[in-house]
Parts: structure tokens; C-alpha cells; sequence
């Protein structure tokens, strides 16, 4: 067999199994069958001859409902609109199967209802009752007048049936109708006229009894089919105005949703930008705290230092005021008569003490310490602490006025900054 | 590979009467079920046709597509699974323009990340086979429970043992099983375009070359595995060792392990080794392909 032969036959075979659609399948009426939604697998429905109901939710967009056999045929199914609800009834040989499909702005629904064929005697039933689409679903309400009529009408038939059982029973047992076993001929003869007369009147009047009971029989199941199809629009209209309602109430529970998520979300924005600013302002107080307490202990400091500079202001005024007057003017005299002593006589003079001149200085980056430490001996200074970055520098009273000394200070290369308090 | 003008040969025997009228017909707007019904079966192989074309087209433009009789018979293929939801879906569109709506179903499937399970190597014969098998088994559970046996040479009753399943369950296995045997596998065959000659040449591969054979049967079997899963939403994350001890403790969770564990080897091994740890009679399942059901 060529490739283009196989390829016709291939095609013929797709062809004609679509052709059978439902036919090919080969499961029995228990077996269960697989609901799918959007092609993918999402239960069974296991009837065995009993009512079952399947019900899905799904977060996605159904598109379409699928009902396969177990042995994978595709038996029927249902395209989903783009929004609300669809449903159908589909045949499944004996059985059928409700489909209800329902799309939402987001996700949608599925219900599926297995109704198992009515079983033989309800048929009968049924039919009898003139009811002969069995797929349209009654309501219980509807039906029990009709039936109730029915019912009553098959009564009177049945004592009609058996008024004509009995009479000819009775006229079989009669000592009257006994020569039955004569021949045809002799009939006549046999039976009385006015027995035969009487027996036809009452073979008329049965049949004539019958041809009412059919019609209004007939009646009922007219009135009935007209009644059956008034429910089901009625239905229908339910159904209708139901999922109308449904759906604005869905879109008033959208609505009152989105108004309450507004007005959260409003009050989330004004709730966290009240929180920020409250935050920015303790952080605010917190650092105006800190500070308020850095600024306390140094006032401290420099109350202390000014305790200290008295302290030491009194005692050298003590020391100044103890030293006796001759040798203050000795050097007086000193001076005068020996001009010429050297410098350094006149340096080893008691002199006055004055406390130290402390200022803080920062150095440009990269300063080494040997030019720190140089710079300082050059100052004839020395250092103390160094705090934050500032260094301290104790030197003798400048002899300058503040501003300029600062100026000559600031200068200084290696300096970057300089300042008198700290 | 022998260069089929497919379109014109499949169209040229089965040509309608009047082509024309019938194109016509099927652009026109049917209102109830039964005229949709009978346009429908009328122009069938023009539809068939019409879905065939546009798979081929969708191939081409994504470059998988080769001038042979395995990738026209894999369009044929799935022109008719596009078909066959627009003959049952279509109805409930009515009214609508058949032509159109085909047209659409098929638009809606190509837009899809991965429409179809595409490689290659799965249009060989042995790929075909293994793709027609596993994507079966995706919408029948009968060709599900069937890949046990085609895949790894167990009966029903290893199934059910290995499954760890109840006595509900048994006789639907046995069941599924029955209904493989009398209809489901000729017929899956026959889907897939696979001849007798073909089949036979499988079997002669096996045998010459068995190991051979089932290592890239292994190898194809997990690429089919791995797509066809994704149809299985409920059914498709791996479960740790774990998880599975627990599932085959607890005793829940039939329709999982029916499910995953036919579509995923890993996991059936491990769920083997929560069940038997190695001291069982059955023998841990390993791929050897079974060619006959």
C-alpha cells in the first residue's frame, strides 16, 4: 500500500468515525461518565441508573463543557457564553444529561445533572397520561390536579370493564344462556331475541361510555400538554428573571465591593500618611531630645571648666597677692642696673601665671600624626582630647587679638577647621 | 520522505458535488440545531479539510512543518479532534455561520501556548504509537488504565496492587480493561493512523533490539507523559515520598494514584517503593513496551 493510499484510507476512517459520534462508544448505561471543563478532566459522574448532580467552580474562564464516555468518546457537550449562563439537555442514548454553564467576571460555574431514563412502568404511565415528552422536567404542583383526573377517569373505565366482565359472566352462568355449545346454525333458534336486543343495547352503551371516557381522556391530555407547556415557559421565565436578578445582584455586590475597597483604600492612604507623620515627628522629638541632652552636659562641662578657671584664677591671685613687694620691684632694679643681663634672667622671673588658651581644631584629610604632633610643638602647645573629630589643643594666651590669632590659625595648611568652644 | 500535495489529493477524490453551493452553505447562518446538523454532516470532509489546513499552516509558520505522510496524517489528526468539538460545541452556538465558527475553534486552539503535543521524534511509528497511547489516556480512562500494561507489562491485578486499590475499584479495572481489549486499542490504533505493517515493524525492532528499543520508548514515553499530564489539573503536581507514603497510608486519594501515576514514571517508582520497598513479588515497574493490549 502506497503512502497516498494509507493517507486516503487515514482520512476516509476520521471521516466516517465522526460520522458515528456517539455510536462508537461502547459503555454501558452504569458506566460513569467524565465531565470536562475547558478540556481538561474535572470529575465523574456516576449514575448507575440513579440521579447524580456534579458541581464545579472554577477561578478561570470556562469556555467549554465536555462529556466523554470512560472509553474516551466525546458524547456531547457545551460552549460557554462569554458571560452569563447557558444550559442544555443532552441525550445519551437511553439516559440524559443536564448541563448548566455559568460565566463570571471572574470564573465561572459548571452544574451537571445525570437524569436516568424512566423506567418501563413509568413510561406506561406517562403515555397513559398523555405525557409524552419525558425529557421536560414537571413540577410536583403541576402535575397532581391532572393526575388526579386521570386517575378517576381510569376508575371509571375499570368499572365500566368490569359492569361488562360481570354481566356476561352472569349471562354465561344464566340456566338461559346454557345450550352455548350449538352450532351456528342454530343460533337463532338458541338465544331469545329480546335477550340478543338487550345485549347489544348494553354493548352500546359500553362502547358508547368508552368513546366518551377516550375523549375526555383525550381532553385531559390535551389540557395537561397545554398545562405542561405553559409551566415550562413559566419556567423558563423563572429561570430568566432568576438569573437576571442573580446577576445584578452580582453586580451590586461588585459595586458595593468596589465602593467599600475605595473608600479603604482612601482611608488606608490617610491612615499611613498620619502614621508617617506622626513617626517623623517622634523621630523629630527624639533627636531634639538627644540633643537637648548633649547640649545639657555641655553646659555642664562648661560650667565645670568655669569652676576650674575661677579656681585657678583665685589661687593664682592668692599666690600673686602672698608675694612680697621688694622682689617685684627687684627685677625693677635690677633692669636698671644690669640692662645688659640676658634674656633668660629675665624669663626665670616669676611671672604671673595665665591659664592655658584651649581651642579645637580639625585637620584636612590625609594629615599625617608627626604633622600634627609638629604643628602642635611649633604652637608650643599640647593636645588633649580629641572628641568627634575635633582635637583639642592647649597653648599659651595668644598675644594677638582672638580674630586675627583664629585667621593665622585657619591658615595653618594641615588645618581645616578651627574653633573656640567646643 | 516522499512530498504529498495533501490538500489537493485529499480533496480531489472525495470532492463534493458542488464544492461551491456547500462553502456557501456553511457561510450562511443556520437557526436551529437540526439545519446545523445537516449543513455540518453534509460538508464534512470540506471541514475536515478546512481544520487539516489550518494545522498545517500553524506548523509551518512555526517552522515544525516537513513535506511527509507522518506530520499530513498528524494535521488529519488533529483537524479531526478540532472537528469533532465544533460538530458537538457548534450546536449549542446556534444560530451562527458554521464556516466561521470552525474557524474560530480552531483560531481559539492555535492561540494556546502549546495546542498539541509537537516533536519530531513522536511521528515516528513508535512515537506515534506512544503519543496515540498516552493522549488517549488523557480522555479514557480505559486507555489510562491500559498504559500500565503498554508501558510496563502489568495485568489488572498488578495494577491494583500496586495501587494500593480497594475492592470498589477492582472490578472497574478489570473492566477497563475488558473494554481495551475488545474495542478501545483497535480503535485508538486506527486514530492514529498506524498501520499493521507498521505495527509489525515495532515488533520486530523490540525483539532484534529490545533494550534499545525500550530505552527510547523510555525517552519518548516521558515527553508524551510530561504534555498530557498538563490536561490533569488535579492530578498533576509530583508528590514527594512523603506525600505518597501518607496517601498509601491513609488509604485516600484513589483517583490520584490512577491518574498520576500512570502519567509519570518517577513517581510510580516511588509510590512502588512506599508500597513494596523492594520486598514484593512484582517487580519494579521499568519500561517494556507491549505492542498488543
Amino acid at each position: 500500500m502506497g503512502p497516498e493510499q494509507d493517507l486516503v484510507e487515514y482520512r476516509e476512517r476520521l471521516l466516517n468515525s465522526m460520522k458515528a459520534g456517539v455510536r462508537r462508544s461502547t459503555c454501558g448505561a452504569s458506566d460513569a461518565i467524565q465531565v470536562f471543563v475547558n478540556q481538561r478532566r474535572v470529575g465523574l459522574l456516576a449514575g448507575a441508573g440513579a440521579e447524580a448532580a456534579l458541581q464545579v467552580q472554577t477561578d478561570a474562564r470556562i469556555e467549554n463543557v465536555q462529556l466523554r464516555s470512560e472509553d474516551g468518546v466525546l458524547l456531547g457537550g457545551l460552549s460557554a457564553p462569554e458571560y452569563g449562563f447557558r444550559t442544555t439537555r443532552i441525550s445519551l442514548l437511553r439516559d440524559t444529561m443536564e448541563l448548566r454553564v455559568q460565566n463570571y467576571a471572574q470564573g465561572g460555574s459548571v452544574s451537571a445533572v445525570f437524569i436516568p431514563a424512566p423506567s418501563l412502568w413509568h413510561r406506561a404511565r406517562r403515555a397513559l397520561a398523555g405525557v409524552a415528552d419525558a425529557a421536560v422536567p414537571r413540577p410536583a404542583t403541576g402535575v397532581a390536579p391532572g393526575m388526579r383526573i386521570v386517575a378517576f377517569t381510569q376508575v371509571l373505565l375499570a368499572v365500566a370493564l368490569v359492569g361488562l366482565v360481570t354481566d356476561r359472566t352472569t349471562g354465561w352462568m344464566t340456566p338461559v344462556r346454557s345450550p352455548l355449545p350449538v352450532t351456528q346454525t342454530e343460533a337463532p333458534w338458541a338465544a331469545p331475541l329480546a335477550e340478543v336486543t338487550k345485549l347489544e343495547q348494553q354493548l352500546v352503551d359500553l362502547s358508547r361510555m368508552q368513546a366518551k371516557a377516550v375523549d375526555t381522556i383525550q381532553a385531559q391530555q390535551q389540557g395537561m400538554a397545554q398545562l405542561q407547556r405553559t409551566m415550562v415557559k413559566l419556567l423558563s421565565t423563572q429561570e430568566t428573571v432568576a438569573s437576571s436578578v442573580l446577576t445584578v445582584k452580582q453586580e451590586m455586590e461588585q459595586r458595593r465591593k468596589g465602593a467599600t475597597r475605595d473608600a479603604d483604600h482612601l482611608t488606608r492612604v490617610i491612615m499611613s500618611k498620619a502614621h508617617s507623620a506622626q513617626e517623623q515627628l517622634e523621630a523629630e522629638i527624639h533627636s531634639l531630645t538627644v540633643a537637648n541632652d548633649q547640649l545639657a552636659r555641655e553646659r555642664a562641662q562648661l560650667e565645670q571648666s568655669n569652676q576650674e578657671l575661677k579656681k585657678r584664677l583665685k589661687s593664682t591671685g592668692m599666690e600673686v597677692s602672698k608675694a612680697p613687694v621688694p622682689d617685684r620691684e627687684k627685677p625693677l632694679v635690677a633692669q636698671q642696673s644690669e640692662p645688659a643681663s640676658p634674656p633668660q634672667m629675665a624669663e626665670a622671673r616669676p611671672v604671673p601665671q595665665q591659664p592655658p588658651f584651649l581651642f579645637w581644631v580639625t585637620f584636612s584629610d590625609g594629615t599625617s600624626q608627626d604633622s600634627i604632633d609638629r604643628w602642635v610643638h611649633d604652637m608650643h602647645g599640647r593636645k588633649g582630647a580629641l572628641s568627634e573629630g575635633w582635637q583639642a589643643v592647649e597653648i599659651g594666651p595668644p598675644t594677638e587679638p582672638m580674630d586675627r590669632f583664629l585667621d593665622q590659625i585657619k591658615q595653618t595648611k594641615i588645618v581645616k577647621a578651627v574653633r573656640v568652644s567646643r | 520522505m516522499i512530498g504529498i500535495g495533501a490538500q489537493h489529493m485529499l480533496s480531489g477524490d472525495h470532492a463534493m458535488p458542488d464544492r461551491t453551493t456547500t462553502l456557501g452553505r456553511l457561510e450562511e447562518v443556520v437557526s436551529t440545531v437540526e439545519d446545523f446538523d445537516r449543513v455540518v454532516l453534509q460538508a464534512l470532509p470540506i471541514l475536515l479539510d478546512r481544520a487539516a489546513g489550518y494545522t498545517k499552516r500553524f506548523l509551518r509558520e512555526t517552522g515544525q512543518w516537513s513535506d511527509d505522510v507522518a506530520h499530513e496524517k498528524f494535521v488529519l489528526r488533529w483537524g479531526a479532534e478540532y472537528l469533532e468539538q465544533f460538530l458537538v460545541s457548534g450546536r449549542s452556538e446556534v444560530p451562527c455561520r458554521p464556516l466561521f465558527l470552525l474557524d474560530s475553534i480552531v483560531a481559539k486552539q492555535h492561540s494556546r501556548p502549546e495546542p498539541f503535543c509537537y516533536h519530531s521524534d513522536l511521528l515516528t511509528p513508535l512515537g506515534r504509537f506512544l503519543d496515540g497511547l498516552v493522549g488517549r489516556a488523557a480522555i479514557s480512562r480505559d486507555a489510562l488504565i491500559a498504559l500500565y500494561h503498554h508501558c510496563y507489562g502489568l495485568g489488572p491485578g498488578q495494577i491494583i496492587t500496586v495501587l494500593g486499590l480497594n475492592g470498589s475499584e477492582s472490578p472497574r479495572i478489570y473492566k477497563n480493561f475488558q473494554r481495551w481489549r475488545d474495542s478501545g486499542w483497535k480503535r485508538t490504533i486506527e486514530d492514529m493512523g498506524i498501520t499493521e505493517t507498521e505495527l509489525h515493524g515495532l515488533n520486530e525492532q523490540q525483539h532484534r533490539q529490545r533494550q534499545r528499543f525500550n530505552g527510547e520508548a523510555e525517552r519518548i514515553l516521558r515527553f508524551a507523559q510530561a504534555h498530557y499530564r498538563k490536561s490533569e489539573p488535579d492530578h498533576y503536581p509530583c508528590l514527594s515520598r512523603h506525600q505518597w507514603e501518607d496517601m498509601f497510608q491513609q488509604g485516600y486519594g484513589i483517583e490520584y494514584r490512577i491518574w498520576h501515576l500512570a502519567l509519570c514514571l518517577d513517581c510510580l517508582h516511588t509510590a512502588w517503593d512506599v508500597g513494596f520497598g523492594g520486598a514484593s513479588a512484582i517487580e519494579k515497574p521499568r519500561v517494556t513496551l507491549q505492542m498488543q493490549p
